[in-house]
């Protein structure tokens, strides 16, 4: 037994890399592959009844007629009607193009800011751990509950921040959820309030990560702050940074509860997110061919980013996460 | 070296600890603004100019979120969370071993498929799932959130649990193998007490998730509403119940913040293994 676990514990790690399997498997190893599999259908069960089958069925839908009666669904034969209609109207490429720009200018800044975060708190000598328990105040915090939170800030008639405008300026507050620009600018700012901490934790834990020898060195070479941070811990903190990005970006792109409930996608649509247009179309004007058509393209959105991500960052996926 | 040791009043008032408060304001602010909005009476909360401090502090903000069945929310919340995190759990653990120590083939494009699932657009499953579960009455069920939750945070799980697996010795796993203990009870008895921080973070993460998840629960439920969809939904088109919701918001941000802090550590580990979720 234990000579066998010896043997084909490194074809396990060979195979994970990639390289086809050996070819004449012995007795053992093809007992203990049963019992793996074994071990994990059930939960591979669950995922693919819940992600991988909906997924499937919800390209089905985006292909069909689908007519939706009080008592069940049917679907009336292939159309491509639901794209065109999609791709012709302007609510989609102004939900893509809002989403678009969210994304970019929320995971900028929320790097920036996380990143400045993290070098603050790594030179703290003291309180580290109660700055990091704070920081997961809100990541931990249910996005409706601080859209509510902003809404209230936010508010024309009552809210602190027209206040703190009207005593500073003299002017009357704003309303900000009244215009497009101000109503993005409303959202972003909510946006970067919760999720700048869960950044600054995963940059943070990237930078006690870095070998204290590599400042000392550029210390003793006479590197400037500002040199040393462009030269030693930017390059060094781009696996973290890049991974990051990642989860960041794509999170953005499915964008739903903080517009849902701050603005309502308002004024009029200019703040709908696609995740938002998808479900309007599928739960307010029940129209669940055209609905999925906008749910499948957010979808193969994210999937071509997903897998551009993977082929850049492959040398880091693939050998840091995979094999761990 | 970097982190050099100060003297005197500047141990406390100097860069890092000036930067570290402006931190703690900027998201205690807010988080300030809410616990003071919540003990406004009702007349307060809509005051202008705004109160800065509860006076006189007033609990009819708590009266009404329970009023409006807050407390069913709370409950529906935990029953959906408790359930998928045991059942992520208790699946994941099974998956991670396996996918962590046996031989199984495949084991590359299996990871990488999860390591997708686990960022999909959660937009892209609602129309399919609403309309089955339509079909065999699950709307308005605990198992119609219970199940897509699961299926959700699964891979999430498997992957924070295979690291863990990977990264303990094999010596122990195989005497007890040489003892004549199956597989099962390998995993059970001899490996499982050695990954529990890694248990920890898929269940606290897995619990996070569940319990601030709203997309889902506003599709799938219309009676037995979570937090954040009773939250939302409270009021009506003319009045804004501020009161209502931020009484609601500081009962519901309590458990979890408990929770993510007792579990701090476990928190940070899974935010930093390479495998992150928000």
């Amino acid at each position: 037994m234990a000579t066998a676990e010896l043997v084909h514990e490194p074809r396990a790690r060979s195979m994970a890399e990639g390289s086809p399997g050996p070819i004449g498997r012995d007795p053992n190893t093809r007992h203990f592959a049963r019992v793996g599999w074994g071990f994990s259908s059930p939960a591979f069960g669950v995922i693919a009844a819940f992600t991988i089958f909906p997924i499937i069925f919800a390209v089905v839908l985006s292909f069909q007629n689908v007519n939706v009666t009080g008592s069940g669904f049917g679907l009336q034969g292939f159309t491509t009607a639901n794209y065109h209609a999609m791709l012709t109207a302007g609510l989609w490429h102004h939900a893509l193009w809002f989403t678009t720009i969210y994304t970019v200018v929320t995971v900028a800044c929320e790097l920036v800011l996380g990143t400045v975060f993290a070098l603050v708190l790594e030179r703290l000598t003291k309180g580290r751990g109660m700055m990091m328990a704070l920081l997961l105040i809100p990541w931990s915090l249910i996005t409706v509950i601080s859209a509510e939170l902003w809404s209230y800030i936010y508010n024309p008639t009552y809210g602190v921040l027209g206040e703190i405008w009207h005593v500073i300026t003299g002017a009357s507050p704003p309303n900000l959820l009244g215009y497009p620009l101000d109503a993005t600018i409303a959202l972003m700012f909510a946006d970067i309030w919760k999720t700048t901490p869960f950044v600054a934790i995963i940059v943070l834990a990237g930078l006690v990560m870095i070998p204290t020898e590599l400042f000392e060195a550029a210390e003793v070479d006479g590197a400037t702050g500002w040199k040393t941070f462009w030269k030693v811990t930017v390059p060094l903190l781009r696996p973290t940074i890049g991974i990051a990005v990642l989860f960041r970006v794509l999170q953005a792109f499915g964008l739903f509860d903080l517009p849902y409930v701050l603005t309502g996608g308002g004024p009029g649509t200019s703040t709908q997110s696609l995740a938002m247009l998808g479900y309007n179309t599928m739960f307010t004007d029940i129209n669940f061919g055209p609905g999925a058509a906008v749910a499948v393209s957010t979808a193969v959105i994210v999937l071509v980013m997903c897998l551009v991500f993977l082929r850049a960052f492959k040398q880091q996926v693939g050998k840091e996460t995979i094999s761990a | 070296m970097r982190n050099r040791a100060r003297h005197g009043w500047r141990r406390w008032i100097n860069g890092p600890y000036i930067g570290a408060a402006l931190i703690a304001l900027f998201i205690l602010l807010p988080m300030y603004w809410m616990l003071a909005s919540s003990f406004k009476s009702q007349s307060n909360v809509g005051a202008y100019p705004p109160q800065y401090f509860p006076v006189p502090i007033s609990t009819s903000g708590y009266h009404a979120a329970f009023a409006d069945g807050f407390g069913g929310f709370v409950v529906n919340s935990l029953v959906v969370a408790c359930c998928s995190t045991a059942l992520v759990l208790f699946l994941g653990v099974f998956a991670g071993y396996a996918l962590g120590r046996l031989p199984m083939r495949g084991k590359y494009p299996i990871m990488v498929s999860l390591l997708m699932i686990s960022v999909f657009p959660e937009i892209a499953v609602i129309a399919p799932l609403y309309l089955v579960m339509r079909d065999i009455g699950w709307l308005n069920s605990y198992q119609g959130l219970i199940f897509p939750y699961t299926a959700f945070n699964l891979p999430f799980a498997v992957w924070i649990l295979r690291n863990y697996f990977l990264g303990i010795s094999m010596s122990m796993e195989e005497s007890a193998r040489i003892d004549g203990a199956g597989p099962l009870r390998t995993l059970v008895t001899v490996v499982l007490p050695q990954v529990t921080p890694g248990v920890f973070t898929a269940g606290v993460f897995t619990f996070t998730a569940c319990w601030t998840e709203f997309l889902m629960a506003l599709s799938f439920d219309f009676g037995k509403k979570t937090i954040p969809v009773g939250i939302a939904s409270f009021g009506s088109q003319f009045t804004v119940p501020y009161g209502a919701y931020f009484a609601a918001s500081v009962i519901a941000v309590v458990p979890i913040a408990i929770l993510v802090l007792v579990f701090r550590k476990a928190v940070v580990s899974g935010l930093t293994s390479g495998a992150v979720k928000g």
